[in-house]
This record gives structure tokens, sequence and C-alpha cells, in this order.
């Protein structure tokens, strides 16, 4: 199952993901994304306590921490708890929103890995087409062949291939 | 997506006890009808089936609270799998009931002239049901309120009144087995006089063994709950719990009203 999402510009993007994830709507947060990819690239156990710590001095508003809404939090959970209390989604970026694609002004689709499978549903209302799917890579800029519109990929992780061949870490 | 794996959802680690519960389950099928025709080897085969599938049921279980509650991967898309799980298993239970129902309508409703014409059947001596059943039908039903007293106390994050709630829960519970045990024990006729006998302790003999089994879950989640595996907005399993208790309550009033009193009359 994939999700749309149309943004209230005149005319709109989006990336599609097949894989059924709940909710869609949110803002990208160019901090959090910044803090997430640093995080992304260290051991996360450790690494959270650190940026919990150094965000909440940040705040000046009290903070809710995991601790006091569920101290056995772990694992999984415990990031989405997090997350959660930060204000942030941690599948934001499945969701990208924004503008219409141009040439002066590409549509851009941020990714874990160098390159990721988008969708372009094309434009608002009348300009809506069926979805082409294609795969966007690092460097390489894509056109949609049915409505023109531009995009360019953002890598917001470690990089490389997605299927992991060629990492020598698993 | 979750740092270290890119998205919310559980991609479970290989296990055997999926295999392990089928070979029980073939166990105890062959090891049933072997018992029920002339073979050897039957019960043995049966009574090893059963027990296989049982420890199926502790260690999958086990996994499952492990992964959950000490490894964190129930996270809440992955949580809607038990509970939706849950409330459809209990609507196939609540068909399972309801063919036994239908049953014993069948058979009340219009009486065969093999019985008499006449419902209770002529020699049947029926069970009071202003005595024991009477008292057990506020039995249960307490049993319910505690349990959705132990969810509040939950809710609000007192755990050891949660645990002490489930306590009363399930002696509730054990109060109306027993109760119930008693009256099969004395009971005037048994499964086999007439079709009476077949439909009555069918269904009641279900609905008990549906009351032993969520009295075990409600004592699981007891057990939980005083290990501080559940927490005030994570607790499936206690939730799943107390629906089954509430079916199974559900079940008795109906089975108190239409087999017990109309069915006595």
């Amino acid at each position: 199952m994939w999700r749309r999402i149309v943004s209230t510009h005149l005319k709109s993007i989006s990336a599609v993901r097949s894989c059924a994830a709940p909710s869609c709507r949110h803002a990208v947060v160019e901090s959090t994304h910044f803090s997430l990819s640093t995080r992304a690239s260290s051991i996360p156990a450790h690494s959270s306590i650190f940026s919990r710590q150094i965000g909440s001095s940040a705040d000046t508003a009290v903070k809710k921490r995991v601790e006091d809404v569920m101290p056995i939090a772990t694992g999984h959970e415990k990031e989405e708890l997090e997350a959660e209390l930060e204000g942030r989604k941690l599948d934001d970026i499945d969701f990208p929103e924004g503008p219409f694609g141009t040439k002066e002004a590409p549509a851009v689709v941020k990714s874990y890995y160098d390159m990721r499978i988008v969708g372009c549903p094309g434009g608002e209302g009348e300009d809506e087409h069926d979805v082409v799917w294609f795969w966007l890579e690092k460097g390489k800029h894509f056109e949609c062949p049915v409505c023109t519109q531009y995009f360019k990929l953002e890598v917001v992780g470690p990089g490389g291939p997605p299927d992991g061949h060629g990492d020598d870490h698993h | 997506m979750i740092e270290s794996q890119r998205h919310s959802y559980h991609l479970v680690d290989p296990s055997p006890w999926p295999i392990s519960g089928s070979l029980g389950a073939l166990a105890t099928t062959v090891g049933g009808v072997m018992y029920m025709h002339p073979f050897q080897g039957g019960a043995r085969l049966l009574s090893l089936g059963l027990i296989f599938i049982l420890y199926t049921m502790f260690v999958w279980w086990r996994d499952v609270l492990r992964e959950s509650t000490l490894e964190g991967h129930h996270t809440k898309v992955v949580q809607l799998g038990p509970r939706y799980g849950s409330i459809l298993f209990i609507v196939s239970e609540v068909m399972f009931f309801f063919a036994f129902f239908w049953a014993s309508s069948h058979s009340s409703l219009a009486p065969a002239v093999e019985i008499g014409g006449i419902w209770p059947p002529k020699g049947i001596e029926v069970l009071d049901p202003w005595e024991i059943p009477f008292l057990n039908t506020p039995i249960l039903p307490s049993s319910g309120a505690a349990v959705t007293w132990a969810h509040h106390a939950i809710l609000a994050g007192k755990e050891k009144r949660a645990v002490y709630a489930l306590v009363a829960t399930v002696l509730l519970a054990l109060v109306f087995t027993g109760f119930q045990g008693m009256e099969y024990y004395q009971a005037p006729f048994t499964i086999s006089d007439s079709i009476y006998g077949s439909t009555f302790f069918l269904a009641t003999g279900f609905h008990g063994f549906h009351v032993i089994i969520g009295t075990l879950f409600l004592i699981i989640c007891g057990i939980r709950q005083y290990l501080g595996h559940l927490t005030k907005e994570h607790h499936v399993g206690f939730e799943a719990a107390a629906w089954y208790w509430h079916f199974v309550d559900v079940v008795w009033l109906f089975l108190f009203v239409s087999i017990y009193w109309w069915g006595g009359i």
C-alpha cells in the first residue's frame, strides 16, 4: 500500500513508497534531519542518550524524556517514542511535500542510500496522471516523461547501494 | 523509519515453534483418531501431541514477550497485529459458540417425538437454574468488573493495585469454575442422556474450557504486571486477556438465559 500527499501549493509533487505506513501529514524540519543523519552513523544505543541531553538543554520548555513516559521502553519502540516526544516522525523522509519540481527548483526527495524508487503522480487536480515509477539516483536528475516534473535526490544517510552489496559491515 | 532498520515493522527471526506446533497438532489428531478406534498407542500419541502443543504455546508466547517487552520490537504499527488478531480470534470464537447455541435451539424449539415431544425431554431432571447457576451469574460479571478495575489501575500507573485487581479477578474466576465443577459432579444427567445432555454439556463444557483458558491468560497477565512488563502506554497482552474475559462473561449470560433458564422451563 502506498500513500500520496498533495500539498496545498499550486502544483505539487509526491514521492510514493510501496510500503504501508501510518499517517502522512507533517513538515520536514531541517535541524532534526541533521541530527538524524549524524546519529545514523554512530551506534544508536549510546548516542541517543547524549543527543537527547543536548536537545533538552537547548530547550527552554520542560521536555518529557522517554523515561518519564515509558521507563522500560527499549529498542525500536524506544526510538519511536523518542521521535514522537521530539515532535518528528521516523518515516519523515517517505512523504516529501513541496511545489511542482522544475529544472531551476527540482523536487527534492531524501534518501538514506544512493538511490531510491520514486513515483510521480503529476501536478494538482487536472494535471494528475497515472503514477510513473522510476529509480532516482544520486547525482542524476530525472524528468517525468508525462508531466516533465524534475526530481533530484538528496542523500541523508550513509549512502551506498540500497541492497547492501559491497557493504563490508553485514 | 527506525534508525537501525529503516522501517517500523518487525521482521521476526527464524523460529522452530511453527513447525513444532504443527507436529504437535499432527500427533494430537492422529492420536485422537487412533484412540477413538481400535488402534494401539492412540492414547499415548494423543497425550504426547497435546503436551507438545501446550509446550509450543508456552515457548512461542515467551518469545513474543521477549521480542516485545525485552527487545522493544513492538512499535505502534506492530501492535496493531496482535490487537486486530485478538479481536478477530474472539469473533471466530463467537462463531464457534453460535454453532452450539444453534444446536441447542434446533433440538429444543421443536422437540422430537423420540424424547416425548417436550423440552426438557421426558425423564430428564434438569438443574435448578436458581441455585448454583444463579449464584454463578453475578460471580463471572464481578470478575469482569475486577478486570476493568485492573485496567484502570494500569492506565493510572498504580502498579500494585493492578496486581491486586488481577488477583481478585482470578479468584472470582476460580470460584466460578469450582462451582461449575461441583454442579457437573452432582448433576443427575450425563452427556449421553439424550440430546439434552449432549447440548447441555457441550455448550457449558466448552464455555468452562474457555473460562479456564481465560483464567490462565489472566494469571499470566498478573505475573507480568507484577514483574513490571505492562506500562500505561503499552499493554496489548492485557487488553487481549480482558477482551477475551468479557467475551467469556457474555457467553455465560447467554448460556444462563437460553440453556439453564429457558431450557429448563
